[in-house]
């Protein structure tokens, strides 16, 4: 087991640096002075004088790239153009707020697809499965942020059920500024995990303990409930972990449909100011969170399941 | 009947079996011909003003009413549409020819380079889809090439993954030694007796491809980073929709209800597709 979390955390620390090389490699191939770009037509002469010297672009490509990883191993991803502030705080400061948009997003529509899943998965080919199964393609088509301006448009501006805008201040009215937003991101998930639960839980019930279970005479809702259900929920680990940069994909467009704070809306307000230091910040600590979350999805499923242990 | 035609048609007839594929069948069918022939259905020009009818609801003469600059939605929708396949197709077909080349060199190739590839293609899914659409739109600014380009870009290793999984299988199977051991050439092998193996499955999975890539083009067009305006995308009415969204719901309604129309009636073409070439893959997902 630690053999393998060695060699998968190795794989992923690879991915992050090619990544990150190929991002900075990036902006040095598109044409034109790199300090120019990156800080934009409004910087100021001192700015960019001290940016030409941190990222020494007078030497060759290779030292500079030496700096630049350098500086992110201090945890330096550059100053922020117009405040002069650190990327690396600014960065941080918004992070939480994503965070709890995702997380919130995934306790629900995870909760609801495994009782929908396992709950079509006992009772297969009923009326309620149909209906289960076609609703489950039906929300999996529909991209967050169609659903999020429909639930604007619906819940928020007609019948003025929820917020429309905003964080809140307080536990009760951060819940409640919490429900339009994650209900939009989560809402595709609760069919694609219904349809993973019933899939993995009808060849789980199939198996030989659950028949065991059955001779012995255990009621079918314990079967169902213990012993069935902690097995099949398994790929359902590995999907969130995959799931969670289309979940930082999705949170992009939570955020500006809401006005939230959050990474999403930090980029898409930088872009618009060309203030191309917190772009890149920001793009990469969700690709380094991604990649961690995809390790440890493996991670967790290789200790649930020691067969999957044997493929890096 | 030469052979290819004939299971076409079975692949056909097995899709408007099912209820599903039939409706997604059609769904699809709607779309493309309304994009096909978009300058004789829209019933005003999709990016003529009209600044007196401007912000009106649906009415006989605009059947989804209009927007803030008094142009017909309803033209907008069905023009939309042309825009989304210009972006979807281009970008499905050539993820997929790339995809389908890096992967089948993968699964034939050395080993060296099959962990490089693999490598490439993790590194391409390691950045979250719309981020690094962001980060590159960032530097070489919106355009209908950029965004055909990012998603082209983001969905290789899909196809190549899949392309390198079929051919690693093949590469042992009877036929190809038996190939193999008559002399044929690499490029025979892979391209003569491999590629028709592969080519059906990376088809279902282009069609269930095809909605992310409309999603993606139309969230970028919202966010002001897809099309350039008066460009008329189904984004880019959700973008004027949801600034006006206290003034009219049919922006809105006009700009959502078609991209998930889309999206379900792709779904279910591919889904059904999917079940009529090889049903072992529908455990894979």
């Amino acid at each position: 087991m630690l053999h393998y979390a060695v060699r998968r955390f190795a794989l992923a620390a690879l991915i992050v640096f090619v990544a990150v090389t190929a991002m900075f490699l990036m902006i040095r191939a598109v044409p034109g002075d790199p300090v120019q770009i990156m800080l934009g037509p409004r910087a100021t002469p001192e700015l960019q004088a001290r940016l030409t010297a941190e990222l020494a672009l007078d030497q060759p490509i290779w030292n500079q790239l030496a700096i630049f990883y350098g500086n992110l191993l201090q945890g330096d991803l550059g100053v922020d153009v117009f405040s002069g502030r650190p990327v690396t705080s600014i960065v941080l400061q918004q992070l939480p707020y994503t965070l709890e948009l995702i997380v919130a997003s995934i306790l629900w529509s995870a909760s609801l697809g495994i009782a929908l899943g396992a709950y079509a998965a006992a009772h297969p080919n009923t009326l309620i499965d149909r209906i289960t199964a076609a609703v489950s393609v039906a929300f999996v088509a529909a991209p967050a942020f169609v659903v999020a301006l429909l639930s604007l448009l619906v819940f928020a501006v007609h019948l003025r059920w929820f917020p429309a805008i905003g964080v809140g201040d307080g536990v009760l009215d951060r819940l409640n500024h919490l429900v339009l937003p994650a209900f939009a991101i989560g809402l595709s998930w609760v069919g694609y995990v219904a349809r993973l639960v019933r899939a993995s839980m009808l060849e789980v019930m199939g198996e030989n303990h659950i028949r065991t279970a059955r001779a012995f005479g255990l009621s079918e809702r314990r079967i169902v409930m213990i012993y069935a259900l902690r097995i099949a929920i398994l790929p359902v680990v590995t999907v969130i972990g995959v799931g969670i940069g289309f979940l930082l994909s999705s949170a992009v467009f939570a955020e500006i449909v809401f006005a939230r704070p959050g990474l999403g809306k930090l980029v898409i307000d930088s872009i618009t100011t060309r203030n191309y230091p917190i772009v890149m910040g920001a793009v990469l600590v969700s690709t380094t969170l991604f990649v961690v979350s995809t390790a440890l999805a493996d991670l967790i499923n290789a200790w649930l399941d020691p067969r999957a242990r044997s493929t890096v | 009947m030469s052979k290819p035609r004939s299971e076409l048609h079975l692949i056909l007839t097995g899709v408007a079996r099912d209820p599903l594929g039939l409706m997604g069948l059609i769904i699809v069918g709607t779309i493309v011909f309304c994009a096909l022939f978009a300058s004789w259905i829209t019933p005003h020009d999709p990016i003529g003003m009209n600044i007196q009818d401007r912000l009106q609801g649906p009415s006989l003469t605009y059947l989804l009413g209009t927007d803030q600059l008094g142009r017909d939605t309803f033209s907008r929708v069905i023009a939309g549409g042309q825009v989304a396949l210009k972006v979807a197709l281009p970008a499905v077909f050539g993820a997929m020819t790339i995809g389908l080349t890096l992967g089948m060199i993968a699964g034939y190739g050395p080993k060296w380079l099959d962990n490089l590839l693999m490598l490439f293609f993790d590194t391409i899914r390691s950045f979250p889809t719309v981020m690094f659409a962001l980060a590159v739109v960032a530097l070489v600014g919106p355009s209908l090439q950029t965004v055909v380009l990012v998603v082209m870009a983001t969905s290789i290793p899909t196809y190549g993954r899949v392309a390198r999984t079929q051919t690693l299988t093949l590469r042992n199977s009877e036929f190809i030694l038996a190939e193999r051991s008559m002399g044929a050439s690499m490029a025979r092998i892979l391209g003569v007796h491999m590629l028709p193996n592969i080519v059906g499955v990376l088809a279902v999975l282009a069609a269930m491809d095809i909605p992310t890539v409309i999603a993606l083009e139309a969230g970028l067009s919202f966010l002001g980073l897809g099309v350039k305006p008066p460009t008329p995308s189904w984004g880019a009415l959700l973008k004027d929709g949801y600034s006006l969204i206290r003034q009219t719901p049919w922006l809105v309604v006009g700009g959502g209800l078609p991209i998930i129309l889309a999206t379900l009636g792709f779904t279910f073409l591919g889904e059904s597709l999917r079940d009529v070439v090889d049903p072992k893959l529908r455990k894979q997902r």
